[in-house]
């Protein structure tokens, strides 16, 4: 048992160390001073730019800015959409694969632009290596780019400069933040055992009978590892994701694995510190969410450590629940990767979350709702400043003036903004298609588990894609050519686009109107947000605003399920 | 006259537009009820599905007045 | 008036107007009125107004049908009587929570009414006497008069409406909006002394009066359109509110509309009035229902402070504001300046200069002259001459001095250092050195000083002081803790400024300062973002009250000041600007107050409702209240809910407490009333409702 905790208490202090000297690094990147790769990737900016006729000096208004994303993943969009349905004309294709149905690359297309790579196919038998590497490969950058631009966008706002240029932000993501650490990454990954090939699936003999072969599927997995994870994309080149030996052998691919996806996430709200000016909140920023951070992985373990109580009457001893779990990682490593992989919407899993103990599902559950538990990449630190906005506004009136955050007056544009960007989106894009489902369980939902657990699949589901994050309570039949797959397909695309659109949008306006105020000077009668009590507040109410929203789906779902087991029913 | 007779109703028709929206909103639910009905089977008598249905599209228009008052609040 | 900025009552006492103005016969009318009232607001093109009580309005009629018939949704597997009993129960509840609602409103409205019905009385349609353009004059109704039309009141009569005197000279009577009783001198050519307001009344004489105002425009009019709420139009704060409210109740209407599929999916299904109570008990209706109410009592503390604000707008504004603007004569410092001490000269003792200085200001009937006899007296002086026999000399501004001609043809002279020099050296006397020591020492501690001689003799310098208010230092001092910074205008030179400022406890000032400074200091102070109130009563004061976020024109000011400005103190007492932010302040923190306390309600009203209801699905557990029933823990949700609203209307229209402290001091204290306390309250009250139920 202690060996599991430390374990996860390593992991966190390496977090806590990454996270100043990572988020310091962004820092600079976005404000312009030098960094070490400069020299080098200068020139190759300026390329990028004069090749697709971008004016880096431009600054964009908050529309613009939101123009120039949707315009942007449109194209790139359509683009994969064609690849994927012509795959089979294209080269790269080893095992000889067709066009996938069009509702299944239609959901790919959306749910890798949407960041959220959600998967509703087996990787090895639907795309070939050239749709992987390059379609899917090729959205795992620009859609992780997008969300670090709109992070600076927001971040630049609040603080009262221009936005930016959407194209600039995009393009310096990928080659000062994403590529560099990528090939690292990729050549670490390698190191450790992860292979990374173009030759197709190696034919065997079983040990069994070797007059029989099989075939197992192999791959350029290393580099596709790391920019799964660091982009919060998630989408796993084979079908069991990172549970597979492949994509993550060992204890050390798997620690690099963690580190790869929170330390975007933890790092830029360090960077929001680093362009305000003031450390001190981003600090106690991020100590609001570590805390419920560490919080929810002791549950979690704790939950799977103490495991499965009907299997353990059988037993007549406590056993850890180790079901649809790599025996090499163990209770705490899966626990700890599931918790991390439900916060930073990264998606990726070592382990079938839907196996996990109540316990364990309710705190996956509670992080796809409050998406702020390091959140997505970009939107989860915009989300977690939106919420600072909106604590402000409701708490802010109790000093006696208008609330402000920053120097700036919240007024009516920030209040519908933040109030419908928090609260509303993710109820409509979660509740609505997962009430349509429930309703008529057979006709569209195709669930495998009757009852509180498969409530919790159906709504995972689209709280996964609404969150875009893209993992999975599994379970449902989704994937073609069964019937129910065209309905799973096109309603959780309405949660991918309402989810990730639809909060950018309002998050560039937000920041646009935060950076046109006049700011206020700050006075003793202005309500300090950099303090612990403030934001304990908000911690308050994230819980109560975020949380409470879903109180009833959690308690017909994961919660009913707990008591369920612990009557022993 | 017959056309200037017409005219006039169909003036005060537009004026009256909530009366409008009542009549469009039933004939929606008979549409909407009788779907309901055919998929739920037993489960609701036919007047139990219209009542229904006339809940939820009050409900709807419920929501749309919340998103009215959200956007143009001055209004209020 | 003096009222303590750390304990503002809604009426605070030695109010002329709340003497004037509280009859009890209007208070015992008042709830009756806001019974009638509560009721006329359900007509549902009032509700519409309020989106939060419109959702438990329509709630309501939802569950009366189905209190009609259980099974007009769906067939209801309980016994139909049980569920009609309890459909019912809900019904009222919902009912009476609107009608509380709507009573919160009414009661501030009526409150309102009641200060707007006396002034009503004033403004009846009176008969005015037009004077035509040919010079004959026309009986027409006062409604009837339109700006630049003259008319002519004589004594006994009513002003018809605001405007300027032209011609004659008369004594008004205003307490009608002052409650100042004494008559008031109106002339035309001076400033403050010209305008007149509408509903006041001529005790003397007979005035020509140039018509300023169209009627409805008048400053009586608009002060009844606001007190009573008419023509009430939102503040950006409260937009801001509504529109979170709405969004709120729009999430919590998602949620439990899409519960019903998920709920029948695991077998507890819910029937349609559970889940409208849901949805009432999650919708926030504490401060849905109050927040007109909150808004409604803030103008009507404003009024109650003799105060009339144009826009509610101004009333929010008063919490906001960084910078207070004040002018130093008659607002930090007594209108006049008052002997201090005598500094006597040429060998004199202070008692022959007494006597001296008290014979000089016999008959000066200036309040400085008054503070020199006074000091003289108490020094001992008394005058040696019969006073029929003496004459006294007026100040003039050609000579700047004035005195008394003793019987025996002694000349006593007071009055400005160089006048009184000249006129020794006309008498032949001579100035000592000391002389010039003693002004100029009196010069640097701020004062100022006068020169005092009998004839040729000089005797010595009056130290006359500038005296701050009483207590002015320390409510500097709570404003300087809200963060509000306050900048002291005076026309008086550096020195003076600094020491009267340091006195008063002001953080900024600006000497020397002409009318055009005042707006510059304005606009330098909002181009930092800062926002900026003032007081001002003179013409060319119109352009910085016009400029300044909040402007205050004195009622004794100009028409020009009063139009420029976005309120207007009836009791032209320059320090209320100080009470005003206060009262801004305490507006918006009862607001935010009641929000936190509204919202943090519903984590134990999820606690009470959902695991009773999803009983079924074996979630009893969480039903940590040990609540009876499903049934007992909806209606006692349900009903705290309702009665939470009357119980916070005195809260609402009296407003939280109001101290002055840090921003930080402020939260943590009602973080932990409203915020902590509207977590926890609910769980104890919810409890002993469903003790007290008698439902199994």
């Amino acid at each position: 048992m202690m060996q599991g905790w430390i374990q996860i208490g390593l992991t966190l202090i390496i977090i806590l160390a990454i996270t100043p000297i990572f988020g310091g690094y962004i820092a600079r990147v976005y404000l312009g001073q030098r960094t070490f790769l400069d020299r080098v990737l200068n020139p190759v900016d300026r390329l990028i730019f004069s090749l697709s006729s971008v004016q880096p000096q431009a600054q964009m208004t908050g529309w613009q800015y939101a123009r120039a994303i949707l315009f942007s993943n449109l194209a790139m969009a359509i683009l994969l959409f064609l690849m994927l349905m012509l795959q089979g004309f294209l080269p790269l294709n080893p095992t000889g694969l067709g066009a996938p149905s069009w509702d299944t690359a239609l959901h790919t297309t959306i749910s890798f632009m949407t960041n959220t790579n959600q998967q509703h196919y087996s990787g090895e038998t639907t795309y070939s290596y050239f749709s992987q590497m390059l379609g899917l490969g090729f959205m795992f950058f620009t859609s992780a780019g997008t969300g670090i631009a709109v992070a600076i966008a927001f971040i630049r706002g609040l603080t009262g400069r221009p936005l930016g240029n959407f194209y600039v932000d995009l393009t310096q993501a990928i080659t000062r933040i994403l590529l560099p650490i990528s090939i690292v990454g990729s050549i670490v990954l390698v190191a450790a055992g992860t292979p990374e090939t173009l030759a197709g699936a190696i034919v065997v003999p079983t040990l069994e009978n070797p007059n029989i072969s099989q075939s197992i599927a192999i791959g350029p997995i290393a580099h596709f590892e790391i920019i799964k994870e660091l982009g919060e994309n998630g989408g796993g080149f084979f079908a069991i994701n990172s549970a597979h030996p492949f994509e993550n052998p060992n204890g050390l691919t798997n620690l690099i694995q963690i580190l790869a996806m929170i330390s975007m996430p933890t790092s830029l709200i360090y960077t929001y510190g680093v362009i305000a000016d003031n450390r001190k909140q981003a600090w106690l920023v991020f100590g609001m969410v570590f805390i419920i951070y560490v919080a929810f992985i002791i549950v979690t373990a704790v939950g799977e450590y103490q495991g499965n109580p009907l299997v353990n009457s059988i037993l007549g001893s406590s056993q850890p629940n180790l079901e649809g779990k790599e025996v090499r990682f163990g209770w705490a490593q899966s626990a700890l990767y599931a918790v991390t992989t439900t916060g930073t919407m990264c998606g990726a899993v070592n382990a079938m979350l839907d196996s996990f103990m109540p316990a364990g599902g309710f705190i996956l559950l509670s992080n796809l709702f409050l998406q702020i538990i390091w959140g997505g990449q970009g939107t989860g630190t915009a989300y977690l400043f939106s919420y600072l906005i909106l604590a402000v506004f409701v708490t802010g009136l109790m000093v006696g003036r208008t609330p402000e955050f920053l120097g700036r007056k919240i007024e009516k544009n920030e209040v519908v903004l933040t109030s419908f960007l928090l609260l509303l989106v993710h109820p409509i894009c979660v509740l609505f298609p997962g009430a349509i489902t429930l309703a008529f369980p057979e006709q569209l939902g195709g669930i495998s588990n009757p009852g509180f657990h498969g409530l919790a699949q159906v709504v995972y589901e689209y709280a996964s894609a609404a969150a875009n994050n893209g993992s999975g309570f599994e379970g449902l039949a989704d994937s073609q050519p069964v019937p129910t797959a065209l309905w799973w397909n096109l309603s959780t695309c309405f949660s991918l686009l309402g989810g990730r659109y639809v909060p950018i949008v309002a998050l560039l306006l937000l920041a646009e109107g935060m950076s046109q105020k006049q700011p206020v000077p700050f006075t003793t009668g202005t309500l300090r947000t950099d303090t612990v009590l403030f934001t304990s507040v908000t911690a308050g109410v994230i819980l109560i605003m975020g949380a409470l929203t879903f109180f009833p789906v959690l308690a017909l779902g994961p919660i009913a399920e707990g008591f369920q087991l612990l009557r022993g029913a | 006259m017959i056309s200037e007779n017409l005219v006039t109703i169909w003036q005060v028709w537009c004026r009256r537009k909530y009366p409008t929206y009542l009549f469009l909103a039933l004939c929606l639910n008979l549409v909407f009820a009788s779907t309901v009905f055919a998929a739920t089977g037993d489960a609701f008598s036919r007047s139990q599905v219209y009542a229904l249905g006339v809940l939820g599209i009050g409900t709807v228009c419920l929501s749309i007045y919340l998103f009215v008052v959200m956007f143009q609040p001055e209004r209020f | 008036m003096k009222i303590n900025l750390s304990n503002i009552k809604p009426v605070p006492r030695n109010n002329r107007y709340a003497r004037r103005d509280t009859p009890t016969a209007a208070l015992e009318g008042l709830y009756q009125r806001a019974i009638r009232d509560a009721f006329r607001k359900l007509d549902p093109r009032i509700a519409v107004g309020n989106p939060v009580m419109f959702l438990v309005w329509v709630g309501t009629i939802v569950t009366f049908l189905v209190t009609l018939d259980p099974n007009l949704f769906g067939t209801v597997q309980a016994d139909p009587n049980q569920q009609r009993l309890l459909n019912g129960a809900i019904t009222i509840i919902l009912f009476l929570t609107v009608i509380f609602a709507n009573f919160a409103e009414a009661v501030a409205e009526g409150r309102g009414k009641a200060q707007a019905d006396s002034l009503r009385s004033s403004r009846s349609d009176t008969i005015a006497y037009k004077l035509l353009p040919d010079g004959a004059i026309s009986q027409v109704n006062s409604t009837e008069l339109r700006k630049g039309d003259r008319v002519i009141v004589k004594i006994g009569e009513l002003i018809p409406a605001d405007g300027e005197v032209v011609i004659g000279v008369a004594s008004v009577d205003e307490s009608a909006i002052t409650g100042e009783s004494a008559p008031v001198l109106k002339q035309p050519g001076t400033d403050i002394a010209s305008s007149v307001t509408g509903g006041t009344k001529v005790v003397s004489d007979e005035l020509t009066i140039l018509i300023t105002a169209d009627p409805g425009q008048g400053f009586i009019d608009r002060m009844i359109a606001l007190v009573e709420g008419a023509k009430r139009s939102k503040t950006p704060n409260e937009i801001a509110l509504t529109v979170f409210l709405a969004v709120l109740t729009q999430v919590f209407l998602i949620v439990v509309a899409t519960l019903s599929p998920l709920a029948n999916y695991v077998n507890t299904p819910v029937t349609i009035a559970i889940l409208v109570s849901l949805l009432v008990a999650l919708i926030p209706t504490t401060i849905g229902g109050l927040l007109s109410a909150i808004g409604i009592a803030g103008m009507n503390r404003v009024a109650q402070f003799n105060v009339i604000a144009t826009s509610g707008r101004a009333v929010e504004a008063c919490g906001d504001v960084n910078t207070l603007i004040l002018d130093k004569t008659g607002t930090i410092t007594l209108g006049n300046r008052l002997a201090d001490e005598f500094i006597p000269v040429n060998g004199h003792s202070v008692e022959e200069m007494a006597a001296v200085a008290l014979a000089g200001s016999l008959f000066d009937e200036t309040p400085e002259g008054k503070s020199i006899v006074q000091l003289a007296e108490k020094l001992g002086a008394k005058i040696d001459f019969s006073r029929t026999q003496a004459t006294g000399v007026e100040f003039s501004a050609r000579t700047r001095m004035s005195g008394t001609d003793l019987p025996n043809s002694i000349e006593i002279r007071k009055g400005a250092i160089d006048a009184i020099r000249g006129f020794v050296r006309s008498r032949g006397g001579t100035i000592p050195s000391k002389f010039d020591d003693a002004y100029e020492q009196v010069s640097k501690l701020g004062g100022t000083p006068l020169g005092v001689c009998k004839d040729g003799d000089l005797y010595g310098v009056i130290y006359l002081k500038d005296i701050v208010k009483p207590g002015l230092k320390e409510r500097f001092d709570q404003l300087r803790r809200m963060g509000v910074k306050t900048i002291m205008l005076t026309g008086d030179n550096r020195i003076t400024a600094s020491v009267i400022a340091q006195e008063a406890g002001v953080d900024d000032f600006i000497a020397e300062a002409t009318p055009e400074d005042k707006i510059d200091v304005i606009k330098r102070e909002q181009s930092q973002g800062k926002l900026v109130a003032m007081t001002g009563d003179g013409t060319n004061d119109a352009p910085a009250l016009a400029q300044a976020n909040v402007g205050v024109a004195m009622n004794s000011g100009t028409q020009a000041a009063k139009e420029a400005a976005n309120m207007v103190d009836l009791d032209s007492d320059p320090t209320k600007l100080i009470d005003l932010v206060a009262i801004g302040k305490q507006l918006l923190i009862t607001r935010g107050a009641l929000t936190t306390f509204s919202i943090a309600n519903d984590i134990a009203k999820y606690f009470a409702i959902i695991p009773t209801i999803f009983a079924a699905a074996g979630i009893g557990t969480l039903n940590v209240m040990g609540l009876k029933s499903p049934q007992s823990a909806i209606l006692a949700a349900l009903i705290y809910n309702a009665l939470i609203i009357p119980a916070l209307i005195p809260l609402a229209l009296n407003g939280v407490k109001f101290r002055p402290l840090t921003a930080d001091q402020l939260l943590q204290r009602n973080i932990l009333i409203y915020g902590l306390g509207g977590v926890i309250a609910p769980f104890i009250a919810i409890k002993i409702i469903d003790v007290l139920l008698p439902i199994a």
